[in-house]
């Protein structure tokens, strides 16, 4: 029996366009499990990203409820929502987003230190972490723009790794990068996964989807179809078929 | 724009080419479009800076013309002489002098009453060698004409110069004119203008009685028969030496008689003080703003060219040149700021009036408000000029943008020389650590708070120096201003000295009694100078008057005016001579003095040092009484003593209070006035700053809030990042200027004979105005930085 570490009831998320409503996301109820690596698939539009924003804390719900632990976060106000994100959640965002301002180190610290005030003890799980990632110590001091896309995403992922998230969100975390660190960061994120790691991950990506172990699609704002993977094994003939015959199945 | 090979070229019209064309001008309007804020922010602060401007210019320019206007319309003389002495001997030998001098043009002499005497103003008194004129022989004058300026129609009382016109003196209140030691009450039936005897600062003051009031006068004898010569001159720049002249001409040949006068130029200079004042603070007000003005200019382009880099190198690859991309800009701004200037002098002439109600209540001196074209040209070459080379000082950059460069990377909006404040080694808090990463990185920002809290740190230590020394306790002012202060002054004949001497000695409430008298003497190779006579220098409570060196010990010593010595090449050891009474005697400088109720031309000389010259005439003694003492008592006791042998008795400390409450109250409106300006500055140079940082630090925030910053603490990192600027600014601001006010003062003053400014600089009030300051300007860039709520994560990721 799976931990359940995350929890929506009817969710439902509309937005108001040239006077219309436009129901994004429709009566949704999910649970989301501790370890797994959950990925979100579906059309352009159907509502992927407008799910991980609303289950990540990012972005409130219209309607409906989302309920971490025991506690009910679609209630929370904005600054009660950050301090949810900071403590439980981490970020792997299409877009990178790191901040040009600061060393790769100190864009890693800014996120930990706000949640851990023993800098020793962070100082050690971030070089760690890079560690895992492959990222120098002399890397670490270079500014983003001066560092590779592929490289930069792998200092997003220890960013987002660095308070020992419950969760991890990642959106197209391969969206900006070439094939070969697309997979790079594609065996980073399922490697911490192994180590036990949550991750909910949106993907339009068959490759990327093929990581995780739950398939979740999504049309017209509504949890179409799940397909459980299995845990993912590299050169998995069978799962890729299965992933394959799944979507197809969703009209993919 | 369009007279290059690129214009030629290209058809400004259709296809590609033409809309790249049109792209530069389009730029900038979607700049100003999308600055609007800053767009307001230079419209306002050059319509504020066009106000302050016009206004000073037309304070400092027509003003003085004004002046001019009156004493022609009045025909007013260049020298005014009031001598003590109506027989037909006095005004044949008078009639002879003037006639004589060839630099005298016209003349006029008239029967008048002087008398050194006092009336009630401002809950004070003002105290001056009063001229009593009788009222159809003051408007009939063929030189030194009176106009009345207000008449009600009583047909019995007084007409009083307009500079006193008040709450207490008005049209039918009854007030009372001591003449001499006697107090008379009339009812004040009009008021009047004179140029030259308007008020108590022309040294002799005009006062204006009906027939029948100045015939009642005539007869009880309180006041001297006089002449009262208003002498018109051919070149008005030798109003000084021709006073001296006459008067030490008149005094030689009548040693006895008893003279006033006063000169154009002292006139002048005396009436206008407070508006030289206003003027001032006017001006620099002025270019403080304008200077705020062109940094938010500078700063517009910066942003316009870091947002538009790309943009501008696709220009320049298909052959604009750096000029016709600047072009446009100068237009623009130049064009805002002149239609932004117009509205501005527009507003100037809506303000003028008021200005001008604030101004002719400290001159007395009507005018009348009207179209100014100079002030109004300059304001606008001025305005445009500096705008146009801010704008190309600024833009030029544009120039030196290589389109290759421009289109391949933009432009870095950091710079990654250096790691500011590594979150790895920093001792202090992440959130203080990430605002000075902010502040590091924005060395313009942190330029542009430097100096505008530089000048916002001169103005506090300046208000902090005027309350202290003008608002809470007046006396640095006075002892600067008004020089020697003491409870008491009584004026005796000649004759009575012993008598008054052994009575005041005797009496338990007078606690110091001295020597203090004035009279003219002339500097052989200068002008005329108003010596100070004392007993014992050493004795007067005021020992700042002589700055440098000491007081004259012996009776060839003097004390010359700094101002005076300065333009005379006088220093302290050297010889002078000087002449009063026919008799010539010489004496060594032995410090400089800073008077300004002369100009800066006088001296202090001793009683012996004097009469080495000519006789004392009538003597004034400065009294200190006991605390508690009623001066007004002891006054009346002396004066019911000695009779008619004591000639005035003046409260001082009421005189002072009284014109000392014109200064206050002017000095708490401009005070105030700069307050509020102070507080408006910085919450609009924080205002732009924050703007700019938040607009060039949104992705910033929306990144930092999605990782878990709340608003409150990206809230608090924006205004923290400005305070090490604003602390530090602020800290050598105040250090600098509390040093340099006292000299800065000093220059301003530099015209009414002050060399050595020697105001109390209130170290504590400055350093509490100081940290009021910061925290203040900490709570506004907070309350702007409020705009950081609106910054939301779901924003970054959607693109919003």
């Amino acid at each position: 029996m799976k931990n359940i570490l995350l929890k929506t009831d009817h969710l439902s998320k509309s937005f108001s366009s040239g006077g219309t409503l436009q129901h994004v996301l429709k009566n949704i109820d999910l649970e989301l499990y501790q370890g797994d690596y959950t990925v979100i698939m579906g059309a352009s539009g159907a509502g992927k990203s407008t799910l991980l924003y609303a289950l990540s804390g990012m972005d409130t719900p219209s309607l409906g409820t989302i309920t971490f632990g025991d506690r009910v976060i679609s209630e929370l106000d904005q600054d009660g929502l950050a301090v949810f994100r900071r403590r439980h959640c981490g970020f792997v965002f299409q877009q990178i987003y790191l901040i040009d301002g600061m060393s790769v180190m100190d864009n890693v610290l800014a996120a930990g230190l706000l949640v851990n005030k023993d800098k020793r003890a962070l100082l050690a799980r971030a070089r760690d972490l890079f560690a895992a990632v492959d990222i120098s110590g002399e890397t670490q001091k270079k500014f983003p723009t001066q560092i590779s896309g592929g490289e930069a995403q792998r200092v997003g992922i220890v960013r987002a790794l660095i308070n020992d998230p419950e969760i991890l969100f990642a959106d197209e975390p391969t969206g900006a990068l070439n094939s070969k660190t697309g997979l790079d960061v594609l065996d980073t994120l399922t490697r911490f996964n192994e180590q036990g790691q949550s991750v909910v991950m949106v993907t339009h990506d068959m490759r990327s989807a093929r990581r995780g172990n739950r398939i979740l699609y999504l049309k017209d704002g509504s949890i179409l179809g799940e397909c459980d993977l299995g845990r993912y094994e590299h050169g998995d003939r069978a799962r890729h078929e299965k992933l394959s015959a799944f979507l197809g199945e969703m009209g993919w | 724009m369009g007279t290059g090979r690129g214009m030629r070229s290209c058809p400004l019209s259709s296809g590609k080419w033409g809309g790249e064309m049109r792209k530069g001008s389009i730029l900038i309007r979607s700049n100003l479009h999308k600055a609007k804020g800053q767009a307001a922010a230079i419209v306002i602060l050059i319509l504020l800076a066009a106000l302050m401007l016009d206004l000073w210019l037309m304070l400092s320019m027509d003003y003085k013309k004004n002046f001019d206007r009156y004493h022609e319309k009045l025909n007013e003389g260049h020298v005014t002489l009031a001598v003590d002495d109506d027989s037909a001997r006095m005004r044949g030998s008078l009639r002879e002098i003037f006639g004589e001098d060839e630099d005298i043009e016209g003349y006029s002499m008239d029967p008048a009453m002087h008398m050194v005497g006092l009336f009630g103003y401002n809950d004070g008194e003002i105290n001056s060698e009063l001229i009593l004129l009788e009222k159809q022989t003051a408007l009939s004058r063929s030189v030194g004409k009176i106009e009345i300026v207000e008449d009600s129609g009583i047909e019995s009382g007084i007409y009083m110069p307009m500079l006193y016109k008040s709450e207490d003196i008005a049209v039918g209140k009854t007030i009372q004119v001591s003449v001499g030691s006697h107090k008379i009450s009339y009812k004040v039936c009009g008021f009047f203008n004179s140029i030259m005897a308007g008020s108590h600062n022309c040294s002799m003051c005009a006062l204006i009685l009906t027939e029948d009031k100045y015939r009642e006068l005539e007869e009880t004898g309180y006041a001297s028969r006089s002449i009262l010569c208003s002498v018109r001159l051919k070149d008005k720049n030798e109003s000084e030496d021709q006073e001296a002249m006459l008067e030490e001409t008149i005094s030689s040949r009548y040693p006895d008689i008893r003279t006033a006068s006063n000169s154009y130029a002292l006139v002048y200079q005396s009436r206008y003080i407070s508006q030289m004042v206003c003027a001032g603070i006017v001006s620099a007000m002025a270019f403080f703003i304008l200077l705020i003005a062109l940094v938010v200019i500078v700063s517009n382009i910066n942003d316009y060219i870091q947002e538009n880099m790309k943009d501008l190198g696709a220009l320049k690859a298909i052959g604009y040149t750096g000029q016709q991309l600047i072009g446009p800009l100068l237009i623009q701004f130049v064009g805002l700021s002149l239609l932004a200037a117009v509205a501005g002098i527009g507003l100037s002439y809506c303000l003028f009036p008021y200005v001008n109600t604030m101004m002719i209540s400290q001159t007395g001196i009507p005018y009348a408000v009207h179209f100014l074209p100079l002030p109004m040209f300059i304001t606008l070459a001025v305005l445009a000029g500096t705008v146009m080379l801010a704008v190309w000082v600024s833009a030029r950059k544009i120039k030196k943008i290589e389109p290759i460069t421009a289109l391949r990377q933009g432009v870095h909006t950091h710079d990654p020389k250096r790691d500011h404040i590594p979150l790895e080694k920093t001792k202090v808090s992440l959130h203080m650590a990430l605002a000075l990463k902010t502040t590091l990185s924005g060395i313009k920002h942190n330029v542009t708070i430097g100096v505008t809290m530089l000048v916002l740190s001169l103005v506090v230590v300046f208000l902090g120096v005027m309350v202290e020394n003008v608002i809470a306790d007046m006396g640095p002012f006075l002892r600067l201003i008004v020089g020697e202060i003491a409870d008491s002054c009584i004026n005796v004949q000649p004759g009575i000295e012993e008598d008054f001497l052994r009575e005041v000695h005797a009496d338990p409430r007078v606690e110091k009694v001295y020597l203090y008298s004035s009279a003219e003497v002339r500097h052989v190779d200068g002008v005329g100078l108003v010596a100070t006579m004392c007993d014992d220098f050493s004795r007067v409570n005021n020992k700042s008057v002589v700055f440098e060196g000491r007081f004259p010990e012996f009776d060839n010593e003097v004390a010359l005016a700094a101002k005076y010595a300065r333009e005379n090449d006088l220093e302290i050891g050297m010889e002078m001579t000087m002449t009063a009474g026919g008799k010539k005697a010489d004496y060594i400088i032995t410090g400089f003095t800073q008077i300004s109720n002369n100009l800066g031309k006088d001296c202090l000389l001793t009683r012996a040092g004097y009469e080495r010259l000519s006789e004392m005439r009538d003597t004034s003694y400065y009294l200190d009484l006991a605390d508690g003492s009623d001066i007004d008592a002891f006054n009346a006791q002396i004066k019911e003593r000695f009779g008619d042998q004591v000639n005035t008795t003046i409260n001082v400390d009421a005189t002072v209070e009284g014109a000392g409450a014109v200064y206050v109250s002017l000095m708490i409106m401009i005070v105030g006035g700069i307050l509020v300006l102070s507080v408006l500055v910085i919450t609009f140079v924080l205002y732009l700053l924050v703007r700019t940082l938040l607009g060039s630090k949104k992705r910033d925030h929306g990144i930092l809030k999605a990782l878990g910053f709340t608003t409150g603490q990206l809230i608090l990192q924006t205004a923290l990042s400005f305070m090490p600027a604003i602390t530090c600014s602020t800290i050598a601001g105040l250090t600098l200027c509390s040093f340099i006010i006292n000299p800065l003062i000093a220059v301003f003053l530099r015209s009414i004979g002050i060399v050595k400014s020697t105001f109390v600089v209130p170290v504590g009030l400055i350093a509490g105005a100081g940290a009021g300051l910061i925290v203040m300007a900490f709570g506004i860039a907070c309350l702007l930085s409020l705009r950081v709520r609106k910054i939301a994560p779901r924003g970054l990721l959607t693109g919003e």
